[in-house]
């Protein structure tokens, strides 16, 4: 190999001296992935859909995540809720960009993410910042039973500005799947308070259908007007290595958790 | 769900934010409706090369940093670091190893750091602080006192990096993480300091046919599809998104007084536009 840029002091590898942007390189690094936990699961408690409803939501999701602990390995991500919409209406009202407002947002997640660990604390969970979970999070499963950790990711002011408004797109839903998708989880468990994805929202719509199991690049095409999950896992699944899909389950359902566990399909399974 | 509050001090768009869904489109189109406000409007943030500047020694980084030095009293400075061949070998080896892109961004992470350790000893005399991303909240203070700061240039994304669409190297380094603190500030320029005079048709360190190219939108290059380019592919696709930075500018640091006039405002190197938003200031 010739010595195209003198002066440079290199460390011999693979990759030495070469653009990390060539396409040819870059395809050459497509090789199998290992899993690094792979009887991981990873639970998704939403913010406004569960944790926002109170005792009445929350509590029995609790319980059945402590009745699955002996069978099952847990990390529970949670999501903000109202605080986080109120904290971007003021914020967007100030005209702050997108990576402040994610800065901002992802502290109500972190609330709720304390306070779900501290309702769980007295079966062994810890709760998790993110650097925690790049560095303990083995060590805290082996040694406590099961982690809570803030839903959105770390990204922080270093959030990607979307293509229409500032609302930053990596909420909670992809935070966790993103957590699945670096650890190789078993499981990636969303639970809501809807079924799962209907052609529109139930909510509005009585005669909507139910949409049992999808492929992301469908409901890309499908084009819907609201989603229950948000659309950048659509795009995370179809890049995905080892977690291939995301299962949406309605939290509010007493045994859902407990089935969607044991691998039963209890809502919509979206897949790459 | 529960009740939207009735908070008479919501604004519109704020009711609309409490009660909707946040994929909502007409939701999203309407927050587009909001200022724009520039937190930094007086930064310059500055990327010093890895591969291209820091891991040639003090032959290339000397001359980088007296630069940086002469321009503290005129221009205030955010410097972030870039990784380079550590980097290389340490992905070339976790990839063999059958590790995750999540765990490549970790590992990337660490030696983009080192490279701003190192540059940050050799500003120290000058009284210029190294900021990791949680005491980004301090660097208006080391900006207005000091003139400058360093950091490292990777986003604190670590394992909750996306997958590449093809290959297991993360898409968004240095250069991204980067472009996204200019975007979050509403810096005044977006300064690449690499080993080249910018941006040229193919690689000029392997093919001496290559054409240099003074300046193109980011429209026209991502049409290009070129197979190599000098900045990564995650900074033009962010560009299309940005709000604040509309140009980015490419200088050789091995040519003494381009990164200077870059700051001067001068079309050296490369500038990257996007045709879309608005002309460039």
């Amino acid at each position: 190999m010739n010595d195209v840029s003198p002066g440079a002091q290199h460390v011999v590898s693979r990759l030495m001296r070469e653009s990390l942007m060539d396409k040819a390189l870059i395809a050459g690094t497509e090789s199998p992935v290992r899993a690094i936990l792979p009887t991981l699961n990873v639970i998704q408690i939403g913010g406004l859909s569960i944790v926002d409803r109170g005792h009445k939501a929350l509590l029995p999701l609790l319980d059945e995540i402590v009745a699955n602990q002996e069978a099952h390995t847990q990390v529970v991500g949670v999501g903000p809720g109202v605080r986080a919409r109120h904290i971007l209406s003021v914020g967007l009202d100030l005209g702050l960009p997108t990576g402040a407002l994610a800065t901002l947002a992802a502290k109500s997640s972190a609330q709720n993410a304390y306070m779900v660990s501290c309702l769980l604390a007295s079966h062994g969970f810890v709760y998790l910042e993110a650097p925690f979970i790049v560095q303990l999070l083995p060590a805290m499963l082996a040694a406590a039973r099961g982690a809570v950790f803030n839903g959105i990711p770390p990204y922080d002011l270093w959030e990607h500005p979307p293509a229409v408004g500032k609302i930053p797109p990596h909420g909670s839903d992809s935070g966790s799947y993103l957590v699945g998708e670096a650890f190789g989880a078993r499981s990636v468990i969303l639970l809501k308070d809807v079924d799962g994805l209907y052609t529109a929202d139930p909510k509005q719509h009585p005669d909507a259908e139910f949409i049992p199991d999808i492929a992301a690049a469908d409901l890309i095409r499908m084009a819907l007007p609201t989603l229950p999950i948000e659309p950048v896992v659509l795009d995370l699944l179809m890049r995905s290595k080892l977690v291939r899909s995301v299962h949406i389950v309605n939290g509010l359902v007493p045994g859902n958790l407990t089935r969607a566990l044991a691998g039963e399909k209890v809502g919509t399974l979206i897949h790459a | 769900m529960p009740d939207a509050p009735g908070n008479a001090m919501l604004t519109d768009l704020g009711r609309r934010l409490v009660g909707g869904s946040l994929s909502d489109a007409a939701i999203q189109q309407a927050t587009e409706a909001t200022p724009h406000f520039a937190i930094l409007p007086w930064v310059n943030v500055v990327k010093i090369g890895g591969q291209s500047i820091m891991d040639r020694g003090r032959s290339a980084v000397g001359p980088v940093v007296d630069e940086i030095v002469a321009n503290l009293p005129r221009h205030k400075m955010i410097l972030g670091t870039g990784a380079g061949t550590r980097a290389r070998h340490v992905y070339s080896l976790a990839i063999d190893l059958g590790l995750p892109t999540g765990v490549l961004t970790v590992l990337g992470t660490a030696v983009a750091w080192q490279n701003a350790q190192m540059l940050q000893y050799l500003l120290a005399r000058h009284g210029i602080a190294f900021v990791e991303p949680e005491g980004f909240a301090s660097l208006p203070h080391y900006l207005m006192e000091r003139g400058a700061v360093i950091c490292q240039g990777m986003p604190p994304y670590k394992l909750w990096e996306h997958n590449p669409s093809v290959g297991r190297i993360p898409p968004e380094r240095t250069d991204t993480g980067c472009f996204l603190i200019a975007e979050v500030f509403g810096a005044r320029k977006m300064i690449y300091v690499k080993d080249e005079d910018g941006l040229h048709t193919a690689d000029p360190k392997k093919d001496p046919r290559a054409a240099h190219i003074g300046r193109i939108s980011v429209q026209d290059l991502l049409a290009r599809d070129l197979d190599d380019l000098i900045v990564e592919r995650a900074v033009l696709e962010l560009m299309l998104n940005a709000r604040h930075i509309k140009e980015i500018q490419l200088v050789n640091g091995l040519k003494p007084g381009q990164l200077t006039a870059a700051l001067n405002g001068e079309p050296v190197g490369t500038i990257i536009f996007n045709a879309a938003r608005g002309e460039p200031a």
